[in-house]
């Protein structure tokens, strides 16, 4: 590849390249312009006016034809791929792969990952939301299979931009060509259960087609992952990328469903409108369709789109915006009139996602360090052409719980001290490197959260919709009624290593599961396996009917099982259902199990006038640090707890509800004016009554004595 | 017969009041640290920090000056104990305190400008100044030093070692002065120890 900086004359330029250094050139000219024209102009006007122009681009199909003549679904990998981006590069990082790359037992093992996990991204990781993973390709056993790729594709498709995980089986052979061929009647890659009949049945890969990279749902301002969503969980892989499209006017989706292209969008070349295409940076709006609600400022917060909650804020109730919370007209936070601050001060700074997770070899944002070499900066040894041809799509990011895919690739991103000048903006606070070593920034500059999150998910009594018991926190009231009152909640403190390797204080959202686990398996027992235990089938309308066995043990006199019974409150009751998952299941050895999942809280950042100041707020008795927090009120006691892939006691049962203890935790810590040694107390206090008592019995004697 | 008996000078006084307003202080400044939010006599932990440490350091150049004062002026002396000290001296002045003391008998060692303390007060200046005090002196900077220092924090335990040791010397510096205190009106009245210490003079009235 030419270098774009080093001229010219001989060697080859293609036109995407020379359009691009016309595009650079306008973008600087603009950039100098504005710089003397104005002094320095408002971040936020120049993110309006200055934008880098990308090429008008054809769209073409698998054949590399124009798809405005074949009618085809839009192939990424031909249109943006070829000779413009190298799409294997782009596509092999964490975005596209979640996982699918690090299938490697002994890296997981290395990084303390539990066995049953095949990879350490959602493509392969346990989690308690949705009780469910990706089936191992190595199975024999038709009772291990639960999510395969296809099924995993129309579940989490939608988000999962395509690409590795959805071209490539999990051999890597890419489907639809002669090598893609299942291994046995049970190959994930290429089966499904079937829900009705329970059994694994094959995947039609001719049929639904394979989903190339959904480049458009970052890059276009007028992305819709809801349509993309559609065809995604109906097994229409090919043209979900299409669907994406839709609110562009490029795709017209007809009355059969089927997809067109509105030869408007396009020039009389053949290329779409560059208008029209709007090729972009990933705006806050892209980001915000998957990772949680985010907006530059507004004063309505959905963050349920498209039937999804959207992660961030499930997980940990993160609004990423600029709008003050007082000027919240929807949905009904309790007490915004005194919340004259915005959402997050980042969000009203103007900045965006790609700011801090920014694209790692980006020459304009890359961190240019290099600690191995002692360089607080290094010119960037990759130009822009290069860059434009290989993004890296591994973004920055930090190492944080529970996220764990792309493991060697943890705290790429800047850290707050990177942009802040902590050391000066903390005057007041004492011990400043101590605070910064032992705290994370967000524990103070996250004093309380104003949303609702994600509380509980409790799969170890399901539900008879044959789904799992959830509950929120920080919300009186159901999620999707905008009149619920919102009072928000406090965080959760855990301990957590940082890249510097001291181990911090930092805030977090606890969520807390409930399920099997089959020992004899070593993994969690499937969600169809608990529901085999619990139903004696599926009736017409939806409901599952209870087993007797279930009815007999919880059900109250009119034999309905409301949710106060819906819980093991006995030992009995727990050996029931562990019998009906070894008889109805083929369950070995089943377990429950109880999991705390910490989510760190990242955004919805204070400013300086929310953050805590109160040094009593962690150091006085009632530190918060300790403060026990609600877990989930029918946990059942006596059951083994894992935390953060480990068996740790940190559910204590003698609170109102059980509740987060973190002593073990926060046992690496002595916090002044908190922590006590016990014994250290005693003595202490024993020396000081000692005096006083020999002080007073004495002065008394002498006094009854007459000798004072 | 009334006399005032010249016991302690100007350089002494000075001393110890210094030191003595300093040791409250930090007594006092610590318990807002140890108990910030039932001790808060300084509107904020931060202020009680800072104090705390100034205060220390203060204290530290008064022990330094006394050091200064006390070998020079050639009075170390009066914190030396002899063997007998230890030993049928020491006994003598704890039967005072124990039993004599209630009988209206006469203090085994008279105060004396040659020698200002007692067996026992020897005995606790020993312990006091030689062990305790520079034991917190060396905690206290330890943990001041947590951001200048940390590897060497982190070497000795950091806070985990520290907070409780240093907390325990403090318990034990409040007792100190509870008792000294105390013993301070175990003179011939119940003022005239206190009084020679503000005065330098020892008022042998009733002697």
């Amino acid at each position: 590849m030419p270098r774009l900086r080093k001229g010219p004359s001989t060697r080859q330029t293609n036109p995407f390249q020379a359009e691009l250094l016309v595009a650079i050139t306008v973008l600087l000219s603009a950039v100098t312009f504005g710089q003397n024209a104005g002094g320095t102009t408002p971040r936020k006007t120049q993110a309006k006016t200055l934008k880098l122009a990308h090429p008008e681009i054809l769209l073409k199909d698998e054949a590399g034809q124009n798809v405005l003549k074949t009618g085809k679904p839009i192939s990424t990998r031909q249109s943006c791929g070829g000779d413009c981006h190298d799409y294997e590069f782009i596509t092999n990082s964490f975005h596209f792969q979640q996982g699918k790359n690090e299938m490697d037992r002994a890296l997981l093992a290395s990084h303390g990952a539990p066995p049953f996990n095949t990879s350490p991204g959602m493509f392969g990781k346990f989690s308690i939301i949705p009780n469910r993973q990706l089936t191992a390709s190595d199975i024999t056993d038709p009772s291990d299979a639960d999510m395969s790729q296809p099924e995993w594709l129309t579940k989490c498709g939608g988000c999962h931009t395509g690409a590795g995980i959805s071209e490539f089986d999990l051999r890597g052979h890419r489907f639809l060509t002669p090598e893609a061929k299942p291994t046995g009647a049970l190959d994930p890659s290429y089966t499904i259960r079937d829900r009705d009949s329970g059994r694994v049945i094959p995947w039609d890969w001719q049929r639904s087609g394979i989903a190339e990279a959904d480049c458009f749902l970052c890059h276009i301002p007028k992305a819709t992952r809801g349509e993309r969503k559609k065809e995604m969980a109906a097994g229409n892989f090919r043209w979900a990328n299409n669907a994406t499209l839709l609110d562009t006017g490029i795709v017209v989706r007809r009355g059969d469903g089927a997809f067109t292209y509105n030869s408007a969008a396009f020039n009389s070349d053949g290329t779409v409108k560059a208008a029209v295409l709007d090729i972009s940076d990933p705006a806050l709006e892209n980001c915000a369709q998957c990772h949680g609600f985010t907006a530059r400022n507004t004063t309505t917060i959905q963050p349920i789109q498209h039937a999804d909650i959207m992660r961030g804020t499930e997980k940990s109730g993160w609004i990423y915006n600029g709008a003050k919370i007082s000027d919240t007209e929807s949905p009904n936070i309790v007490g915004k009139e005194k919340m004259d601050f915005s959402w997050d001060v980042h969000a009203a700074a103007g900045l965006v996602c790609i700011d801090c997770h920014f694209s790692v070899n980006n020459p304009g944002r890359m961190i240019q360090e290099d600690a191995k070499k002692n360089l607080r900066y290094k010119p960037a040894e990759i130009d822009l052409a290069e860059y434009l041809r290989r993004p890296d799509h591994n973004f920055a990011r930090g190492d944080i719980p529970p996220e764990t895919v792309n493991l060697t690739q943890h705290d790429t991103m800047r850290a707050c001290g990177d942009c802040h000048e902590a050391e000066k903006s903390h005057a007041f606070l004492p011990y400043k490197s101590t605070h910064f070593r032992s705290l994370a920034c967000q524990t103070c500059h996250i004093p309380a959260v104003h949303f609702w999150a994600y509380r509980s998910d409790d799969w170890g009594f399901v539900m008879d919709t044959g789904g799992s018991r959830i509950s929120y926190r920080g919300i009186e009231g159901s999620i999707v009624d905008p009149e619920s009152e919102i009072g928000g909640y406090l965080p959760a403190y855990i301990t957590t290593i940082d890249k510097k390797n001291n181990q911090q204080i930092r805030p977090t959202n606890l969520i807390t599961g409930v399920y099997w686990f089959d020992k004899r398996k070593g993994r969690p027992v499937f969600t169809w396996q608990v529901q085999n235990a619990f139903f004696a089938g599926k009736a017409a309308e939806g409901e599952f009917p209870y087993r007797p066995e279930i009815l007999k043990a919880f059900a109250d006199k009119d034999g309905i099982i409301d949710l106060p019974q819906a819980v093991y409150d006995s030992p009995e009751k727990i050996a029931l259902v562990k019998d009906l998952l070894k008889r109805y299941s083929g369950v070995g050895d089943p377990e429950l199990r109880i999991e705390v999942v910490p989510w760190a809280m990242t955004h919805g950042i204070a400013g300086k006038q929310q953050a805590i100041r109160d040094c009593v707020a962690c150091h006085g008795k009632k530190s918060i640090l300790g403060r026990p927090v609600d877990l989930n009120s029918s946990l059942p006691a006596g059951v083994p707890v894992v935390y953060r892939g480990k068996n740790l006691d940190v559910v204590n049962f003698k609170t109102k509800e059980p509740s987060f203890d973190n002593r073990v935790l926060l046992n690496s810590f002595y916090i002044v004016g908190y922590s006590r040694a016990a014994w250290i107390e005693w003595l202490g206090w024993i020396c000081v009554a000692a005096a006083v008592l020999f002080s007073l019995v004495h002065g008394a004697l002498r006094l009854l004595g007459g000798r004072l | 017969m009334n006399s005032q008996m010249p016991l302690y000078s100007l350089h002494e006084r000075v001393w110890h009041w210094l030191q003595a307003a300093g040791m409250l202080s930090l007594i006092l400044t610590g318990m807002a640290i140890h108990y910030p939010d039932r001790f808060g006599i300084l509107g904020s932990m931060t202020n009680a920090v800072r104090w705390h440490s100034w205060i220390g350091f203060a204290l530290i150049l008064n022990g330094f000056l006394g050091i200064f004062y006390h070998v020079t002026a050639e009075k170390y002396h009066h914190f030396l104990p002899r063997m007998d000290d230890f030993t049928g001296a020491a006994i003598r002045q704890a039967r005072f305190y124990f039993y004599g003391i209630f009988k209206g008998e006469q203090h085994p060692f008279e105060d004396d400008p040659r020698r200002k303390l007692n067996p026992l007060q020897k005995i606790t200046y020993l312990l006091l100044l030689n062990v305790l005090l520079p034991f917190q002196i060396v905690t206290g900077l330890l943990m001041w030093g947590a951001d200048h220092w940390p590897v060497t924090f982190t070497r000795v335990g950091g806070l985990w070692v520290l907070g409780p040791a240093h907390t325990l010397g403090s318990y034990l510096f409040l007792a100190f002065l509870i008792g000294h205190v105390y013993l301070s009106t175990t003179g011939p009245t119940a003022g005239s120890l206190l009084l020679a210490m503000i005065t330098g003079c020892y008022d042998q009235e009733k002697e």
